[in-house]
């Protein structure tokens, strides 16, 4: 096998195939582009959906809104996406890793909260997400308790979303944990470093940089998940998108709110590709060493 | 290479403007020519109705959850059109049309929707809608302890957590009329916003006073009607595909209906309750 760092092209052409596959890939994109153009321009329906999906005018007011009518600003609506993802990001990378950590450890004493965070884990990664919100936004005012049934929608949105995250995400650590060879942990026991210390300052230092770039694959998905929230009532930039639709019975809104989502996921995809592509540069590094 | 490519582009893009030019508008029937018969009625499905309304299906609109059984305003409504049109009852077909949908583009499934669905200037650009079979006034529904029930001047009722459905002219109303203090929440359907009212998540619900009325006495344990809005000119309309020409005879179906005092005896039947409920301004 030819190893793959001796020719390793740059990403730029590689995309395009290279050489002479610029031709054919040029080709080949114009093609594929030209026929869906295609389908959506002729189909019989078309003037209609074009319309009723990317009328500039719907979508312009949607994007500022027009509190006069009932209208709310989708990109306004959107800083509260912005703020429930920020927050639950930081909450579900501590929560998971706690998890993660948890079920790694080995003293026989610990059995019931590592059973815990077993069925922590496939609870949460097997129920619906959405369901999560319903429960504890309609569930918990439900309880009428003092400070736990009397929060703000957000507050239980961020919560259910940190809860489902959090399931996945220790399983994406746990992944990175187990990537590390056990000669590791071995060679740091023999150090005399304690299970704990072994874990803490050999496996998963190692571990959390292999695992950034599924990281941050499920922090574009969490991106567009708040937009679940919504069914607690809150205002956010699919719900304001919603409320302009039914209001003037035209789906622009929606348009608005996707390319919205678009700008904020789409540089994170980028530098995930990037990060996969500097990682395997370095893993091919190692080995060549 | 470059150049064959342009030619293409060039050749698509003209058909793609023959195409969209070719729709032409749809020719409008003229009055004298308005034949009402059943085999001349523009139908989804010749000699049958088919009627839309989105489920859950709510009191006192229909009963029950079953459109099928002519109980409930808008049930004994769409019966008395049909019948009026020469149908039988049997020839009247229920189908499911959330409201989220009744208006994308595309083909409908439906003759018509109703589904306490009001008319404005911006949906009929869309659809169509028949005449008024119903001229609706917003009203306030909140819980028998909540200080709304005896604040509610204009000033006090701008202080409260409104909640509602998303779509709804009840929401359309809060933030013209009312305008309040703090963004209201837009649930998913009416049922979420009960919950919310119901655990004391927001102060009050604003929809239309029939509805209003069932929530209170019959969705929400001390439940109440605060009061009505006065009328604002707001009118139910049935919803058709835009341009259908099967709204002309449904319309003078209704006009028919009226003169005879169908609708008002329908009103007092199934939604008498709210006649006497005291009108506050917003």
């Amino acid at each position: 096998m030819v190893p793959a760092s001796t020719d390793r092209p740059q990403r730029g052409s590689r995309l395009l195939g290279g050489g002479r596959g610029v031709v054919a890939s040029t080709t080949s994109t114009v093609l594929v582009i030209g026929l869906l153009a295609f389908l959506v321009l002729l189909a019989p329906g078309s003037a209609e959906v074009r319309h009723t999906f990317f009328s500039l005018g719907d979508m312009r007011r949607a994007l500022v809104g027009d509190p006069e009518h009932g209208i709310f600003s989708v990109s306004g609506a959107l800083v509260l996406n912005i703020e429930m993802f920020l927050v639950a990001e930081v909450l579900i990378l501590a929560l998971a890793l706690a998890i993660a950590v948890i079920r790694q450890l080995h003293a026989a004493a610990l059995l019931p909260i590592r059973l815990l965070a077993v069925i922590y884990t496939d609870f949460f990664r097997g129920v619906p997400l959405i369901l999560v919100i319903y429960a504890i936004g309609f569930g918990l005012p439900a309880l009428n308790l003092d400070v736990i049934s009397t929060q703000e929608p957000v507050v239980y949105g961020v919560a259910a979303l940190v809860l489902s995250y959090a399931a996945y995400v220790s399983e994406v650590y746990r992944a990175g944990i187990d990537s590390v060879h056990p000669s590791q942990a071995a060679a740091a026991r023999s150090l005399g470093l304690t299970e704990w210390q072994a874990l803490r300052f050999v496996v998963i230092p190692q571990a959390l940089r292999r695992v950034v770039p599924p990281l941050l694959n499920d922090f574009i998905s969490l991106q567009k998940d708040t937009a679940l929230v919504a069914v607690l009532g809150v205002i956010e930039a699919n719900r304001a998108a919603g409320i302009y639709s039914s209001t003037v019975f035209n789906y622009s809104g929606y348009t608005v709110a996707a390319l919205l989502f678009l700008v904020l996921t789409v540089p994170l995809a980028r530098f995930t590709d990037y990060l996969v592509a500097r990682d395997r540069r370095k893993r091919h590094g190692e080995v060549a060493a | 290479m470059g150049k064959k490519l342009f030619v293409l582009i060039a050749a698509a893009l003209q058909l793609a403007a023959t195409a969209c030019g070719s729709t032409s508008p749809v020719a409008q029937p003229s009055a004298s020519s308005l034949d009402c018969s059943i085999s001349k009625l523009n139908l989804q499905t010749a000699g049958q109705l088919t009627v839309a309304t989105d489920s859950p299906a709510y009191d006192p609109w229909f009963s029950n959850n079953t459109p099928s059984n002519g109980k409930g305003y808008e049930s004994a409504v769409a019966y008395a059109i049909a019948t009026q049109l020469g149908f039988s009852a049997s020839q009247l077909k229920w189908v499911v049309e959330p409201f989220d949908s009744s208006y994308a583009p595309g083909p409908k499934k439906f003759d018509f929707d109703i589904n306490e669905i009001s008319v404005t200037p911006e949906r009929e650009q869309v659809v169509s809608f028949s005449k008024s079979y119903f001229d609706v006034n917003q009203a306030v529904v909140s819980l028998k302890s909540n200080p709304i029930v005896n604040a509610h001047s204009p000033t006090d009722l701008a202080n409260y957590k409104y909640g509602d459905q998303v779509g709804t002219t009840g929401l359309a109303y809060i933030q013209s009329q009312i305008k309040p203090t703090k963004t209201p929440r837009v649930y998913n359907t009416l049922d979420d916003a009960v919950s919310a009212l119901k655990t004391k998540q927001i102060d009050a619900i604003v929809i239309d006073t029939p509805t209003a009325q069932y929530m209170a006495s019959q969705q929400v344990p001390n439940g109440t009607v605060v009061g009505q809005f006065p009328p604002a000119g707001e009118h139910m309309g049935l919803l058709f595909a835009k341009d259908n020409l099967l709204v002309a005879c449904v319309n003078q179906a209704i006009d028919k209906l009226n003169s005879a005092g169908t609708f008002k005896n329908l009103q007092t039947q199934y939604l008498s309750d709210y006649i006497s409920i005291p009108v506050i301004q917003p």
